[in-house]
């Protein structure tokens, strides 16, 4: 099992977090939902896995590369 | 009498040219990851094409008149062909003294060398595999004096980029004027941990600011391509790299004098994927994957991503349409909602300008809110590299025909299509546009009205939505401020059916650009 940070490509703030922990997710599901430049901007998993941590809460601001979601895979 | 004993020497002397730097030298390059200059040479090129010239330069040691040995020198360059197309290619040989310049009467490559001489005088393209740190001060030595920098000036690799395709391959660590060489190209690519570009190593950087840094953090690739952008592309292996120079080659003319090679085309021009139908979301907020979308629109498996990791608010590639070589340039909304910041319009401006010079007509995929907008924008100079931006589309003489998917405002917008000229725009009906964005712009335009208002929020919401009813682009149309309103759908056809007509315009236009006025 590996663990996988999920990172924002962009800076903004945490609009909605779509997972909730030990969610099974899918690659390419969304994990979380950041507002940026008026435009809801996905935070993707980039392979399967179960949601083992989440980094941010709904509301917080978050910098380019910020790791917000963790997963193992 | 023959001369056999002439040729035997021939011979000879072309086997110690094939022994480059020494087998301990060749096991050093081999064991940090990388090719010999040979071994690269025979991996990029068409089997058996390279045709070499000067194997037998280098510095001879004699007995008693007799020859004992020659090291060669330490740059490899000839003819050669790559899809059956003659290129010049040459090379930093990193076996032979780090690949440092050659005091020899003729430069044999580097700027100013012979193989920038046939890319020139043949008109044909121009492949650097750089792998050198360009002089040394060993030379100061060897000549008794130090010599003015640019005594083997750009002037020559100046020149080419207005004439024939000019490639550069970062092989292994480039400093100095192998560097600079490398940045005076079209397109250029860097392998993954193996190779690193800057203008000075780390030696110089730890004399000169005290800093420790190994070479790999100071331009290796996640420098060097993700932040700076100074190379453009990134392989993970020498193999992808040449992979990626052929491809490259493949959309470009051998020169300016002639059109891109238009091959043919087996996937239907009048194709109308009917995912484009529904691959802008209804709600304005979210956004959705542009590079699916070019990918619905241009020939299956015909895109080729210039800077993929650099200024990535917006995706530069070219491809084909109908088989004809175009220039993609689509806004990511993923990316700050596609936001022109400064390291777009730079990505923007390099790939018009790069499209503009080999005659390969310019498509618009538009969906920019405006210039990227904020302090640190202000002071990274976004305006001044927007305005840029503007300036080099408006310079293009090549069709543009500008699709406009979804926002279209601000100067941003205005760099996206010509509005008076030939250039065709059109939108789909997911398209808005205006001078400024409703949301901010009825805030500032009716700050007073708002304020005065017993609910400024309501008033201003309610001012939103009657200037919305305006921003339909139905509306646009009718008044012929923009050419049509097309169907998603339709998107492949119209397109390759004015740039199948603009290929008169493109071929009775060839020739170098010239250049004038002052870029902002």
């Amino acid at each position: 099992m590996a663990k996988l940070a999920a990172k924002s490509e962009v800076s903004g703030s945490v609009w909605k977090i779509e997972v909730t922990l030990g969610q099974k997710v899918a690659e390419g599901d969304t994990l979380v939902l950041i507002e940026s430049m008026k435009m809801e901007i996905p935070v993707i998993a980039e392979q399967a896995g179960a949601v083992a941590s989440i980094l941010v809460a709904e509301g917080d601001a978050i910098t380019e590369g910020q790791s917000v979601v963790t997963l193992e895979t | 009498m023959s001369w056999q004993a002439e040729a035997d020497e021939i011979a000879r002397r072309r086997a110690f040219a094939d022994q480059l730097g020494g087998p301990e030298m060749v096991a050093r390059q081999h064991d940090a990851g990388r090719m010999t200059i040979r071994e690269r040479v025979a991996g990029l090129v068409d089997q058996g094409s390279f045709q070499e010239v000067g194997r037998l330069t280098g510095s001879a040691k004699y007995a008693d008149g007799v020859l004992q040995s020659v090291t060669p020198a330490p740059y490899v360059m000839g003819l050669a062909r790559i899809d059956g197309r003659d290129v010049a290619i040459g090379g930093e040989d990193f076996t032979v003294r780090g690949g440092t310049s050659w005091g020899s009467s003729r430069r044999k490559g580097g700027q100013g060398g012979l193989v920038e001489d046939l890319a020139h005088n043949y008109r044909i393209p121009l492949v650097n595999l750089i792998d050198g740190s360009g002089g040394s001060v060993t030379s100061a030595e060897r000549r008794g004096y130090s010599v003015l920098p640019g005594i083997h000036g750009f002037e020559q690799s100046v020149r080419l980029l207005g004439e024939v395709p000019v490639v550069s391959g970062v092989m292994g660590t480039a400093a100095g004027g192998p560097a600079g060489r490398a940045i005076l190209s079209h397109f250029t690519v860097m392998v993954k941990n193996t190779s690193q570009v800057f203008a000075a190593g780390p030696p110089v950087v730890k004399r000169s600011l005290g800093q420790q840094i190994t070479k790999e953090d100071l331009g290796g690739s996640k420098v060097a391509v993700d932040l700076a952008g100074t190379i453009d592309n990134v392989a993970e292996t020498e193999q992808a790299a040449f992979g990626q120079i052929r491809r490259f080659l493949s959309y470009m003319p051998q020169n300016v004098w002639e059109l891109p090679p238009t091959i043919a085309c087996s996937d239907p021009a009048d194709r109308a994927d009917e995912e484009l139908l529904s691959i802008v979301p209804r709600e304005r907020r979210k956004p959705y994957n542009m590079r699916r979308l070019m990918s619905l629109v241009a020939d299956k498996d015909s895109l080729f991503e210039i800077q993929p990791r650099f200024g990535r608010a917006l995706i530069t590639s070219l491809g084909r349409m109908d088989g004809q070589v175009v220039g993609i340039i689509a806004n990511n909304p993923m990316i700050y909602g596609g936001a022109m910041d400064g390291a777009a319009a730079r990505k923007q401006i390099h790939f018009i300008d790069l499209c503009d010079c080999f005659h390969i007509p310019i498509v618009f995929l538009v969906d920019v809110p405006g210039f990227m907008v904020g302090l640190q924008a202000e002071q990274a100079a976004t305006l001044r590299d927007g305005m840029r931006a503007v300036h080099a589309a408006m310079q293009a003489t090549v069709p543009i025909l500008t699709v406009i998917i979804r926002k279209c405002y601000g100067m941003a917008g205005m760099a996206t299509c010509d509005k008076n000229g030939l250039d065709l725009k059109v939108g789909w009906p997911s398209a808005e546009w205006g001078s400024l964005p409703i949301e901010g712009g009825v805030a500032a335009a009716f700050r007073r009205e708002i304020e005065r208002s017993p609910d400024p929020a309501a008033r201003e919401k309610e001012l939103e939505a009657e200037l919305r009813e305006y921003a339909s682009p139905f509306r646009t149309a009718e008044a012929f401020a923009i050419e049509d309103i097309i169907d998603p759908r339709e998107t492949r056809a119209f397109l390759c059916r004015f740039l199948n007509a603009a290929r008169g315009r493109l071929a009775t236009s060839l020739g170098p650009k010239p250049k004038y006025g002052v870029r902002p």
